[in-house]
């Protein structure tokens, strides 16, 4: 449905450098990456706004470069939503129509089933400002479809609201994409977003193009450093390879099995994720593959949900544990306590240094 | 350390300006004469130069707006080569006296274009057209600042989004940003027509002073002053202030409506 080829673009002093990724028809690809990465300048290439935009872009076949904003047959709803302020509900909703001269008995019929699915049917009479937050979200995402985009632009549209809503709003947007067969562009800065919504996630830092993956891939084996480190990825140790299923790690301890041979060779980092760092006692007995840690829990947080440990190994390195509360519970750990954690070898995996 | 003067101090200053103002107006009380004022106010050639002043200032106005709309608009939303350039000239009729931009227009109207364009198109010197005129340069600039001001106020994405919702350019600015501009509009209509109606040095030296012709509001309170007429001046003062004022209190209740929209 769409595809960029070595998309290159400068906004400012920004340059985003040679992008190029896949969206299939019904798909929903996330653009993810810290604010300034170019998520939105690569949303202004495809809307068209940028001047000076080189490489290839191409909606079912069509390029794109060539046509006004008015013929790419785009839905969009940005950040700030853009709801008309002057207008009703109503008239937002119909703006498309109207802009078209579709006559009423053709758009209706998709106006009533949008307004019946996002539940906004008893607020077509209100003005704009009379609207909640939530509610704004709705008539934003319902307007956005009314035209039939063959592409829906979503450039993070939640961030402004509370974490319920946001859920809220994510499951509306799944429906939506489901019931519709929706290709979506999503951009976003939040991980578990992303993860709720896309099926395919392309990183962007600095203006490149880090990962294009998905979404379980880029969870479970990022890129680069710089990917890792947007991840939330704290536990990352300069190691050696020793061949196709061991490093050598002076900061874990020597030589750890790993499961997969890494594309990473010679000097590398070992990554292993918070969440894939056991919690053990210095009573249970080793586990087959998994490196053994002794040391001490330097900070101890329940988080309500899960809980974050902050450990120091006896070989002086810092590694970052979460952990479900109630595991954290069972172990009734504490600040200061001496304990043990477990690197799975399945979970450890090396990144270019 | 900061420089800033502390709240009473920027209170009193605050009402040092404003007791400027009104002690000036009520100043004029003191040459005011009923009699003076309703024969003053009723007759002939005031009311001419009411109407000349009015009907000038409307027609300046308009035609400014109908310049200043487009470029403001382009000022605001697209680059292009020149674009400093005309924002710096937007402050030329400020950094030039009136009496200055006046004698410019005049002595263009001496260079052979100029010549021609009085003979084959329309002549400015000494009448109405002229008054038009020289109101217009005067204004121009001012109505393009409050304009751009005006859309710039209107956040592009709303431009962005009426068109991915297919409408054109032209369909999304009359739909979307003149709509949204609107009370800036009204706001930058009504002072830009009252800076028209104030305006003296530019008018007297482009269209003269001759009364019943040429003679605007501005102007007529000026000859009568140069005749010693105080009370009659007074009264004339009145009107001018009467209308200016009445004219920046619609405008202000227009951009605070807008600033609360």
């Amino acid at each position: 449905m769409l595809e960029i080829d070595g998309l290159t673009a400068q906004a400012g002093g920004f340059r985003l450098h040679g992008i190029s990724l896949r969206v299939g028809e019904g798909e929903c690809h996330a653009l993810l990456g810290p604010s300034g990465s170019g998520k939105s300048t690569l949303l202004a290439a495809l809307l068209g706004t940028l001047p000076g935009v080189t490489g290839s872009l191409r909606l079912a076949g069509e390029e794109l470069s060539t046509l006004p904003i008015e013929r790419r047959h785009l839905g969009y709803v940005p950040q700030q939503l853009g709801l008309f302020p002057h207008l009703s509900v109503r008239d937002n909703l119909i703006y498309s129509a109207r802009a078209r001269h579709v006559p009423e008995a053709e758009y209706r019929p998709l106006l009533d089933r949008l307004t019946d699915l996002t539940g906004i049917g008893a607020l077509l009479s209100r003005p704009i400002a009379t609207l909640s937050g939530g509610e704004r979200q709705r008539v934003a995402l319902v307007r956005a479809l009314t035209a039939n985009p063959r592409l829906v632009l979503l450039d993070e549209p939640f961030t402004a609201l509370n974490e319920s809503l946001r859920r809220e709003l994510w499951w509306l947007v799944r429906d939506l994409q489901r019931e519709r067969g929706l290709t979506v562009l999503l951009v976003t800065h939040d991980l578990s977003e992303a993860h709720f919504l896309a099926d395919r996630i392309t990183v962007l830092i600095d203006g490149r193009q880090e990962q294009s993956d998905h979404k379980a891939a880029v969870y479970r084996r990022p890129a680069s450093v710089a990917v890792a480190r947007f991840l939330g990825l704290k536990n990352l140790f300069p190691a050696r390879t020793l061949g196709p299923q061991a490093v050598d790690c002076a900061d874990l301890g020597g030589r750890l099995a790993v499961a997969e041979e890494g594309a990473a060779r010679g000097e590398v980092w070992l990554a292993i994720r918070a969440e894939h760092v056991a919690l053990r006692t210095p009573e249970t007995p080793s586990r087959p593959g998994e490196t053994r840690l002794g040391g001490r829990f330097e900070a101890v947080l329940d988080l309500g949900e899960s809980a974050l440990l902050h450990f120091c190994a006896d070989t002086g390195a810092r590694l970052e544990v979460r952990c479900g509360s109630r595991v954290l519970r069972k172990y009734g750990l504490r600040a200061g306590d001496a304990g043990a954690v477990g690197l799975p070898a399945d979970d450890l995996f090396t990144l270019p240094r | 350390m900061s420089v800033a003067p502390g709240p009473r101090a920027s209170i009193v200053a605050a009402l040092a300006v404003l007791a400027l103002y009104a002690g000036l107006i009520v100043s004029l009380a003191w040459f005011l004469d009923g009699g003076v004022l309703s024969r003053t106010l009723f007759s002939e050639r005031s009311l001419f130069s009411v109407q000349l002043s009015l009907a000038a200032a409307t027609v300046a106005t308009a035609l400014a707006l109908l310049l200043a709309i487009p470029a403001a608009y382009a000022l605001s939303r697209h680059r292009f080569p020149g674009k400093e350039a005309t924002e710096t000239v937007l402050e030329f009729p400020i950094i030039v006296s009136p009496a200055a931009l006046g004698a410019i227009i005049l002595i263009f109207f001496n260079n052979p274009l100029g010549e021609w364009i009085q003979e084959n198109v329309i002549y400015f010197v000494f009448g109405f057209a002229g008054i038009v005129l020289a109101q217009f340069v005067t204004i121009l600039g001012l109505a393009v600042r409050m304009l751009k001001a005006a859309f710039d106020a209107v956040p592009v994405e709303l431009e962005t989004v009426a068109r991915t919702l297919g409408a054109r350019p032209r369909l999304v600015f009359f739909t979307v940003t003149l709509p949204l501009a609107k009370h800036g509009l009204i706001a930058a209509f009504i002072l830009t027509w009252a800076k028209a109606l104030g305006e003296f040095g530019a008018t007297l030296m482009v269209a003269g002073s001759m009364a019943m012709r040429t003679e605007t509001l501005p102007i007529a309170i000026y000859m009568r002053l140069s005749n010693a007429d105080i009370e009659g001046t007074v009264a004339l003062i009145l009107i001018l202030v009467g209308i200016g004022l009445t004219a920046l209190f619609i405008a202000r209740r227009i951009l605070a409506r807008s600033a609360h929209a």
